[in-house]
């Protein structure tokens, strides 16, 4: 189901690119002509910043991530861990956009918000308390992942993309959604890592994951009045 | 990894029931009235954040014979909205298939930059490379009502000199087919 569509949207945006040369000829004066036959709609640069973009103000992606990697100590946890999450929304990311699915913005954002909820109330250690169990870390993080993913698709198919460059451009935007998060995580780990230094930081741990789970609530409930009130 | 320390159920509820309570306050006197107008505790009006909520969509009109005077595009009632990423130095067109006699509603803004644009219409069927300019000009924004004077397809193109890329809001209104991209 999806290389099909790949190699389809590949002869598609083949198809389009030769047509589309004779096609710009028209429309436009003699002088802007040569920018519309040289532009092929790719715009890797573009993409790449709207993607890192996203993810450094996305403070959604950003709340979950600080949730991951909370109780994460290890350089290597913490690598396990944002990969898992880079594979569940890549995966999403490409897969949405390839098969044009548009999940309501408000709602994917709303389950975006519930996995704060969640990883806060994972981190105050309410899972083992309430089931009994610790649900499995890794494989909620993958999942939330595949959410975070739909949104980003949801984000990027608000951009007109041309189909012939479809590929070209999401792939950088998923790239652009990857450096942001290095540079976020970069920010993040640097001022907890000082903080980590304190105990402060583990007596204060139960009042960040409550203002964690707060922080999920409020963007649940914006996400939720958003969708019923447009 | 299991540093994740034990809490009591009594701890827990009380971390459940703050975070809960904090949310209910901060939504209902911050976030639900600055972004949707919804006050309820009235603390909203009081503090002016109902004034971030009201749509100010006060963009002039295009003063152009075909182009109708707009009467004021009131609430985002708009049908399509999409943003279009002009890369730097490049040009792109994004065009509407509309029939003669539609009314064809929009408008567009940019982050600021200015963009060269010509609004124009292709009629359809036609090899000439004819096209009808409706406007041209060099603005980071345009809005207004078009009365479609023929059947094709009517659209922007759009011009970046700049060195940065440029993102295009377009909201648009009215019976129309989306062609997008060109």
């Amino acid at each position: 189901m999806y290389l099909p569509n790949k190699q389809s949207a590949l002869v598609i945006g083949l198809f389009l690119l030769i047509f589309n040369i004779g096609c710009f000829a028209h429309g436009v004066d003699s002088n802007t002509e040569k920018f519309l036959t040289n532009n092929t709609g790719s715009a890797i640069g573009p993409f790449l910043y709207i993607g890192a973009k996203h993810m450094v103000t996305g403070y959604d992606h950003l709340l979950f991530l600080i949730g991951v990697i909370f109780f994460l100590f290890r350089t290597r946890d913490i690598l396990i861990y944002v990969s898992l999450f880079t594979l569940g929304h890549s995966l999403t990311l490409l897969f949405g956009v390839l098969n044009h699915i548009n999940v309501n913005a408000y709602l994917i954002d709303a389950v975006i918000a519930f996995s704060i909820i969640y990883k806060g109330f994972d981190n105050l250690g309410g899972f083992k308390k309430l089931l009994g169990f610790q649900p499995n870390t890794k494989i909620a993080v993958v999942i939330f992942g595949l959410f975070h993913g739909f949104g980003l698709a949801t984000k990027l198919q608000d951009f007109a993309l041309p189909q012939e460059s479809l590929i070209t451009n999401m792939i950088a935007f998923n790239i652009g959604v990857e450096i942001g998060q290095c540079i976020a995580l970069l920010f993040i780990l640097t001022l907890l890592g000082f903080w980590r230094r304190h105990k402060s930081y583990f007596a204060f741990s139960k009042g960040s994951n409550t203002l964690l789970m707060t922080g999920g609530l409020v963007l649940l409930g914006y996400q939720l009045t958003g969708y019923f009130s447009a | 990894m299991n540093t994740i320390p034990q809490a009591s159920i009594k701890s827990l509820l009380l971390s459940c029931l703050t975070s809960i309570v904090l949310a209910a306050i901060i939504l209902l006197v911050a976030v639900l009235p600055a972004e949707y107008n919804i006050d309820p505790t009235g603390l909203g009006e009081k503090f002016g954040l109902t004034a971030l909520a009201q749509t100010t969509d006060t963009a002039p009109h295009i003063d152009i014979s075909t182009c109708t005077d707009s009467k004021s595009p009131t609430e985002s009632l708009w049908k399509d909205s999409v943003k279009i990423t002009i890369p730097a130095n490049k040009g792109l067109e994004y065009k509407f298939h509309i029939t003669k006699g539609e009314v064809f509603e929009f408008v567009w803004n940019t982050d600021g930059t200015k963009l060269y644009f010509d609004f124009h219409g292709e009629p359809q069927g036609d090899t000439t490379g004819y096209f009808k300019s409706f406007k041209e000009t060099t603005d980071n924004q345009s809005s207004g009502t078009l009365s479609v004077p023929f059947t094709g397809s009517h659209g922007w193109y759009w011009e970046n000199k700049s060195t940065q890329a440029v993102i295009i809001n377009l909201k648009t209104r009215g019976n129309y087919k989306i062609l997008g991209l060109r």
